[in-house]
């Protein structure tokens, strides 16, 4: 034993990793920094969809160098993110300078030290690292998925409120008006596969759909209302509400089972979508991009709500961008943050969705307007009104409601189940998660 | 866990052999002896390193939590855990149809190649058999993922005939025991046919003969003479994939990567095992799946060595 | 009896024949054409440009990972191994036997078992990150040591390494002069054996090395999070498409699948070496 604990030390010796000193003092920015390399490469992980912002970063500074990796972008509530991290973590060393996340819930675990007794990965943004003029140029309430105890750790990169798209062509031609209920959103499935079948109203092929449909009603299936407190509750009126509707619109097929970013469904459905609720990133990421719909035939309708009830939005993710606690050019990760979230060259010119940074935002409903790629001239009061209306009913845990939707509901209506007869194991699941993650479920 | 190369046995013998060194035991040199812990320093040096002490390291860590001893606490609570019986259900299911199907194919395929008489073509018939096991670990899964996608699928056909479509339909997780056997027996099988048909190289051509003028039929052949020859053989490689069996990790890992997790990331019990170390970020619960795992492992092994007959000459 | 080899024998060469020819095509030839149709050589230059330029030139980094920690592991396993199945079959020393059935047990437990120990351990001596972190591990291979007592204890006598010491040889005379020239077969062997199983293993470097230390099974997996069929983004530049993957994951075990190629014949012999030799 004693020979191993030996060649144990003599490799420690080696490999020059010494147990870091525990940092002394919080720094000037709310965290122990490492020490600054001026210059050095920063290194950055996105997702695939967010190449455009480093590469636009790239143009604007040649000089501070960046290294793009991309990753799975934590999508689906992969834990890609938190996984690698905690290798990163046990290595002491290889972190990313910032990441590119999908979900909305990783400052949970990012803001926590690690367990080395480290701190944690992210790093607080609000304490002196970024000015506040800036942050208060994001949206009200739209850095509230990443303030941990008044701290902020993320910055949202685009807003994911729901709306309804409809295509006005296609309305036009079929003589139907655009839903405003989730009642006469399932009565137009009814209509359409009648009368013109092979024409479809949204996919249930992504697992977010668990926020457009669940959340978009009301339904209240993941909360929670206290610290380490979960609730779920799918036999409630909204959630079977909603479930009946889908597993109506499955079974007519006009809800469709392929994703919507799969290259199935825009040679599939490209012409076929008369209409989808879904977030305002839908705009670029799936009608200017994947289906390459032309201007003059999408227009936008406020999320759709119970007969009688108020209209509610649902939240579909909107990326937050993090940066390391452990950066060595903490200077090159500042101007990178404050330029993808708010410079035009990205947030409007690039980027799918609807910034959370409100100028730029402004910017990006003008350059839609400009393009008159709506056919509604109030889409911007749609959109803008929508933001504020997202439901609060509908909270961010320390894992993601999506990898539930993901191992019961996809499947299952894959194997023709009914979401409704899915309901019940769904909830179990979603609860086991909870537990699992130290919450209590009330 | 694929199996790439099975180690083959050879018909050698740490336990009870008479060693031809021992009747001069007696006068072994002490510098004879010195040399001998030189040479075996380097190894012992990695055994102890990555043999035992990490054992010794995950059943501190399994019993203890924060450094407290904590009794069995942490096994409890990874019993309790919601995802724990069924991952030891889901590798229970895969090992039954893993070792169902391995015995009996590759009993009947190693007697069969052993019966071509044609030399090229018995060595061009072990060949194609034991060829996919150079693509194991990360990248036969990701060939299997393109054989088992309908979209692009060479067998596509087939699959849309089972009334499959799409992916997420092919990998449902009642189907995953038979995907995994399916991906196991590629890579892992040609390696065993070639070692039971050495086996079978074995049996002296008398015998065959004689059972031949006896008036023996192939299947007769086979079955009173053959297969019993085949026996330790078969329990050998029946012990081998059992314990590699329970380890499964890499085939559901990156389906679930690929199926954004309708293959969930907590099918198997190693994947659990992980989870609980990168995402829970709880070492000891960690450590006891581990050691569950590893004592299933090492009792398997013990009993193999100890009580088969494998290892010794007969 | 035929049809049974047949549709075996196409089980498993297939998938093989598929994946030769996949990546000649481009990812509407893949879904439309026939599966054993063959794309074009220019499009085959096509995808490995488009697989070597993938960020920045990141899969030669992950083979170079690779062939590192192969070979790094592989010459410390021959290193200590070949001396100590040696001195297993050929030198008296107190502790032999126990040394001898520890590594029998050893060899019989999938490797897989210890990763998670090793992982936590490793952890604890916070060497996690560091390519040693992988070559050590991997250089641990009890199966090489075993074949090696095999092979001396069956192929040497003791009376050649006894005259050869009443000449006056010392024991690393012994071992350097007489033992090894006669060692060449076991050394290939074991060889084989460990680099094919180190160049294949997925699961320990998938724990403890991140970033751009990972060696190409690791990073096969990670270019599937750019592969818009199985996982969905928007149109990107980046994005791998299938008949790069599947370029990427016959390049992955290319190494492997050449020698098996190479040495079909010594290693089937090797293989059934225990069963045929008696």
């Amino acid at each position: 034993m004693t020979v191993v604990a030996a060649a144990a030390a003599g490799l420690l010796v080696l490999s020059g990793c010494a147990p870091t000193a525990s940092g002394g003092g919080e720094g000037r920015y709310g965290f122990t920094e490492a020490e600054q390399v001026p210059d050095s490469e920063i290194t950055v992980w996105v997702d695939a969809s967010r190449e455009p912002a480093v590469t636009a970063f790239q143009e604007a500074y040649p000089d501070i160098p960046v290294k793009l990796e991309t990753y799975d972008g934590n999508a689906g509530g992969s834990g890609s993110f938190q996984s690698k991290i905690t290798l990163m973590d046990q290595a002491g060393e290889g972190w990313p300078d910032v990441v590119f996340s999908t979900q909305q819930n990783d400052a949970i675990w990012a803001s926590k030290q690690t367990l080395n007794g480290e701190q944690g990965f992210a790093a607080p943004l609000n304490k002196g690292f970024l000015d506040q003029d800036f942050l208060d140029g994001f949206a009200p309430g739209s850095l509230d998925y990443a303030t941990i105890d008044g701290t902020v750790y993320g910055l949202r990169n685009d807003l994911a409120q729901t709306v309804f798209f409809y295509n006005q062509t296609l309305l036009d031609q079929f003589g139907y008006e655009v839903p405003t209920t989730w009642e006469e959103y399932g009565a137009l499935g009814d209509k359409l596969a009648a009368e013109h079948p092979g024409y479809i109203l949204g996919s249930m092929g992504d697992s977010f759909m668990t926020y457009v449909y669940y959340g978009g009603s009301e339904s209240p299936v993941f909360q929670s209302p206290e610290t380490a407190v979960f609730h779920s509750d799918t036999s409630d009126a909204n959630a079977e509400g909603i479930s009946k509707i889908i597993d109506g619109m499955l079974a007519n097929g006009t809800l469709v089972q392929d994703s919507f970013f799969s290259a199935e469904f825009a040679a599939k459905y490209a012409d076929k979508l008369v209409g989808v609720p879904g977030p305002v990133w839908y705009t670029g990421a799936i009608f200017q991009g994947g289906l390459a719909t032309p201007a003059g035939q999408i227009g936008v309708a406020p999320p759709l709500s119970w007969e009688g009830g108020d209209v509610a939005a649902g939240n579909v993710g909107g990326g937050q961008w993090y940066a390391s606690s452990h950066s060595k050019n903490l200077d090159a990760v500042k101007t990178f943050l404050e330029f993808v979230t708010s410079a035009d060259e990205f947030q409007v010119e690039a980027s799918s969705g609807y910034p959370a940074y409100t100028p730029a935002a402004e910017k990006w409903l003008d350059k839609q307007a400009e393009a008159a790629y709506f056919v509604n001239d109030d889409f911007k009061t749609v959109m803008s009104d929508a933001a504020a209306q997202v439901w609060d009913g509908w909270n961010v845990t320390s894992w993601s409601p999506e990898t539930a939707w993901a191992k019961v509901v996809i499947p299952g209506i894959a194997a023709g189940e009914t979401v409704e007869s899915l309901l019940p194991a769904w909830q179990e699941e979603l609860e086991n998660e909870a537990t699992v993650n130290g919450y209590t479920v009330k | 866990m694929t199996v790439t190369a099975p180690p083959a046995p050879v018909d050698a013998v740490p336990t009870g052999r008479r060693r031809p060194g021992r009747r001069r035991a007696s006068r072994v040199n002490a510098g004879q002896s010195r040399y001998g812990y030189i040479f075996v320093s380097g190894y012992t040096l990695l055994l102890l390193a990555f043999g035992l002490l990490p054992t010794l390291y995950a059943i501190y860590l399994a019993f203890t939590r924060n450094g407290a001893f904590v009794g069995v606490d942490n096994f409890v609570r990874v019993f309790n855990d919601y995802r724990f019986l069924p991952a030891v259900a889901h590798v229970a299911l895969y090992i039954v149809y893993w070792l169902v199907s391995l015995i009996v194919l590759v009993v009947i395929l190693a007697i069969v190649v052993h019966a071509i008489r044609v030399r090229w073509l018995g060595n061009t018939a072990r060949f194609l058999f034991y060829i996919p096991g150079a693509i194991a670990g990360a990248s036969s899964v990701l060939l299997w993922l393109f054989v088992l996608d309908p979209t692009v699928s060479p067998v596509s056909a087939l699959l849309k005939g089972m009334g499959y479509e799409s992916l997420v339909n092919v990998v449902a997780v009642d189907n995953l025991p038979v995907v995994f056997t399916v991906i196991a027996f590629w890579a892992g099988a040609g390696g065993w046919i070639v070692i039971m048909y050495g086996a079978l190289n074995n049996i002296s051509a008398d015998i065959m003969e004689a059972a031949r003028i006896d008036g023996a039929n192939a299947i007769q052949t086979a079955w009173h003479i053959q297969l019993p020859m085949l026996t330790k053989w078969i329990s050998y490689m029946g012990i081998m994939s059992l314990a590699a069996g329970t380890q499964l990790f890499v085939e559901p890992k990156i389906l679930a990567q690929a199926t954004k997790n309708v293959v969930p990331e907590d099918y198997s019990l190693n994947q659990l095992a992980y989870l609980y170390a990168f995402r829970q970020g709880d070492f000891s619960g960690s450590a006891a799946i581990s050691l569950i795992l590893l004592v299933v492992a090492l009792g398997l092994s013990a009993v193999f060595i100890f009580r088969g007959k494998l290892f010794e000459r007969d | 009896m035929t049809i049974i080899l047949l549709v075996f024998a196409a089980f498993f060469i297939l998938p093989i024949i598929w994946l030769l020819l996949a990546p000649t095509k481009t990812n509407t030839q893949l879904l439309l054409d026939g599966p054993f149709s063959f794309g074009s050589f220019d499009q085959l230059v096509a995808n490995w440009n488009e697989l070597f330029a993938f960020g920045s030139g990141v899969f030669s980094t992950w083979i170079g990972n690779s062939a590192l920690y192969s070979f790094a592991a592989l010459a410390i396993t021959l290193v200590v191994s070949i001396p100590a199945g040696y001195a297993l079959a050929l030198i008296e020393f107190k502790g032999r036997r126990l040394l001898l059935v520890t590594t029998l047990i050893v060899m019989l437990i999938p490797n897989t078992a210890l990763v998670l120990p090793i992982f936590l351990e490793l952890s604890a001596a916070r060497l996690i990150g560091n390519p040693l972190a992988v070559i050590l591990p991997f250089s641990f291979f009890p199966f090489g040591v075993y074949l090696t007592y095999i092979y001396f204890s069956t192929a040497v006598s003791r009376d050649l390494l006894n005259a050869a010491r009443i000449d006056g040889a010392g024991e690393l005379r012994v071992f350097a002069q007489v033992a090894m020239p006669l060692a060449t077969p076991v050394i290939a062997l074991v060889g084989f054996f460990s680099f094919v199983a180190n160049w294949n293993n997925y699961f320990l470097p998938f724990l403890v090395v991140g970033g751009d230390k990972i060696p190409v099974q690791v990073g096969l997996a990670n270019l599937l999070s750019n592969v818009p069929a199985f996982n969905p983004t928007t149109a990107s530049s980046i994005v791998i498409q299938l008949p790069t993957l599947a370029l990427a994951t016959l390049l992955s075990v290319a190494p492997i699948l050449l020698i098996f190629l190479f040495a079909q014949r010594f290693l089937v012999e090797g293989m059934t070496a225990g069963g045929t030799k008696e």
